[in-house]
């Protein structure tokens, strides 16, 4: 097992210190600065293109942030690669499902299982008893596929593969649970489903969430941020949030012409 | 490259295995060593190939050059190469041999590392132009465009290597271990992250996999399969010229795998023997121009019409067939399954 040093159990989980991004002449995310508590649970909102996604990116690693610095229980991980952040705790679900389509959704899991642990270039078959193989199934069941885990990613309905998506994310036993948008695409039908599934993480685990859906993002958030062309725009709790004028205004606004 | 064969079954896998020990037997010695055994030694290159593309998604067009690793290493290590070389003894020289096509393997992954696609493709492509080259040009160490000979093999049993049954058996041997292996393998954390990097290596660097390292270290494995075959076809043509590793080398493999299929490994196989089938026999009626119109037009035909090969073909026709069963037994869907699938915009 990795361990990080933490300085202090007290760190955040997350400290974004002047966070930027920019493609081109495009500047993605800009400057931006809030610290995610142990245990909190954060929802991300705002429009879209307002650079959720992106922050995401440059937080797991997919890119480095072009300004500002990241710090994951207190340690600086901004020149840290992809792979050596999953290693240190940080799970991710995307806004697009990113699944193993070719492989079953039981090996789905038990690569998202075995990813931060050794033994990855191991060329002996699990048995039939394998610890990681057992946590793939009770993974499954978590995630309600455990009636599925034996077909191909390809034969999942659509609701299946972004319950999948969790599934993955959580496979790693992450410290810090970052969910892109878990609802995105659900059905009226599916949407509750996803909703209980989230509600029944286990307390104790940082969650990051972006998500459109007020009725799922809200109950569960201990406090929000809203993002806007970039940057951060406020910070506060779901009920001050629920009746911020300005929220209402880039945020609730925007969804209404967009649903339109 | 998705239209994976997912189970193979075990029985028929057996029964092929059994009728091949026994063919040999009812065959004159032409066909035991010049079809059968040929097809199935260069079969193995192929495979390399084709493990690479079924399993990682990577079409490599080094296999033949790093088949000739193997080749050019046990032909100045053998003892009885002409002109004379290091003079090892084969029980030696062949692990050697096998242990430098690995590591010809690993450096050209490490090389082709963060290239995909057509890239990948020009990249290795390079690579074996390159070896090609520099072994015709090094009089020294590979004797120029004469190459070694008399590169015959160790003796097995007390029997020569070149006698048609100990090279045939030999060779099913080797080829049945390699392709078993690589079923075993693909079932391992090894062989599961390589199919994740073929499906979506965003994803699994996101799940703590360095995936830079498994592509090398799946281009190794890849060169020790295809050192096994440069080991086998180095003993079949009694030594190795340039000719060996040309482009000309590097794209008859490049056939046998895609007319195969490179939806599973055994498609390296049917694609070998079809490709020594119509190269013996279009050649030996005609010439050699009329293989090579024929051999294209059938390369044509299959990427046009099943890109899966061969194997595709068969799919194609058993799923006809099973369709209607399937139909039959898919109508009770549950409720919370039935929802269509949606995209997300
Ligand atoms: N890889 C990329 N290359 C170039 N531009 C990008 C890239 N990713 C995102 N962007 C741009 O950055 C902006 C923010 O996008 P995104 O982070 O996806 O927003 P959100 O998730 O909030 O909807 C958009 O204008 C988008 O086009
Ligand atoms: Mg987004």
């Amino acid at each position: 097992m990795t361990s990080p040093t933490v300085s202090g159990t007290q760190a955040p989980a997350l400290s974004l210190k002047g966070v930027g991004r920019r493609f081109g002449a495009l500047q993605a995310v800009r400057d931006v600065t809030f610290d995610v508590a142990q245990g909190e649970r954060r929802a991300i909102l705002g429009p879209n293109g307002a650079g959720k996604t992106t922050l995401f990116n440059t937080i797991c690693g997919d890119f480095p942030p072009t300004s500002g610095s990241i710090l994951l229980f207190g340690e600086d991980i901004s020149a840290l690669k992809a792979y050596q952040r999953a290693r240190l705790g940080i799970g991710r679900t995307y806004q697009s499902s990113l699944l193993f389509d070719g492989l079953s959704v039981i090996d789905n899991l038990y690569l998202a299982i075995r990813g931060a642990r050794p033994g990855r270039f191991s060329m002996v078959k699990p048995g039939r008893d394998n610890p990681e193989l057992a946590r793939a199934r009770e993974l499954a069941e978590m995630v309600r596929l455990g009636h599925v885990q034996d077909r191909l990613v390809t034969e999942l309905s659509y609701g299946q593969r972004r319950q999948l998506e969790v599934g993955m994310a959580m496979g790693l036993s992450p410290r810090l649970l970052m969910l892109d948008e878990p609802a995105a695409g659900l059905s009226p039908i599916e949407r509750p489903e996803l909703s209980r599934l989230l509600r029944e993480l286990p307390r104790s685990l940082t969650v990051v969430l972006i998500e459109h859906d007020m009725d799922i993002a809200l109950p569960m958030a201990d406090r929000v941020t809203v993002m806007k062309d970039g940057a951060v725009v406020v910070e506060n709790t779901p009920d001050n949030i629920q009746t911020d004028p300005m929220v209402h205004e880039i945020y609730l606004g925007h969804r209404r012409q967009g649903h339109a | 490259m998705t239209g994976m064969i997912r189970s193979w079954p075990l029985a028929l896998t057996a029964a092929v295995i059994a009728v091949l020990v026994i063919l040999p037997l009812l065959l004159p010695n032409f066909w035991i060593a010049n079809i059968l055994g040929r097809s199935i030694a260069y079969g193995i290159i192929a495979l390399s190939l084709t493990f690479l593309a079924t399993y990682g998604g990577f079409v490599s067009l080094a296999q033949t050059m790093i088949a000739g690793v193997a080749g050019y290493t046990i032909a100045i290590l053998a003892p009885t190469a002409i002109p004379a070389g290091a003079g090892w003894s084969y029980g030696l020289a062949i692990p050697f041999a096998i242990l430098m096509a690995t590591l010809a393997g690993l450096i050209v992954g490490a090389i082709a590392v963060r290239t995909r696609g057509i890239y990948l493709l020009m990249i290795t492509l390079a690579l074996a132009v390159g070896f090609s080259l520099f072994v015709q040009s090094n009089v020294e160490l590979f004797n120029g465009y004469e190459g070694i000979r008399n590169v015959v093999g160790p003796d097995v049993f007390g029997m020569p290597f070149r006698t048609p049954l100990v090279f045939y058996y030999v060779s099913l041997a080797t080829a049945v271990l390699l392709y078993l292996g690589v079923m075993y393998l693909v079932r391992t954390p090894f062989g599961l992250v390589l199919q994740a990097l073929r499906d979506n290596s965003r994803r699994a660097a996101a799940l703590g996999y360095n995936t830079a390292l498994h592509r090398i270290a799946a281009f190794g494995a890849a060169g020790f399969i295809a050192g096994c075959g440069g080991v086998l076809t180095c003993f079949y043509n009694i030594g190795i010229s340039p000719g060996s590793v040309g482009m000309g080398a590097t794209v008859n493999i490049l056939i046998m795998s895609v007319i195969g299929g490179l939806g599973h490994p055994i498609g390296a196989f049917i694609g070998a023997l079809i490709f020594t089938l119509i190269d013996t026999f279009a050649a030996s009626i005609y010439d050699r121009d009329r293989f090579n119109t024929l051999i294209g037009l059938l390369f044509l035909v299959i990427v046009l019409a099943s890109p899966d090969g061969v194997l595709g073909i068969g799919k194609k026709l058993a799923g006809l067939f099973r369709r209607k069963e399937r139909s039959a037994e898919a109508a009770p869907v549950s409720p919370a399954q039935a929802s269509p699938a949606q995209s997300e915009h």
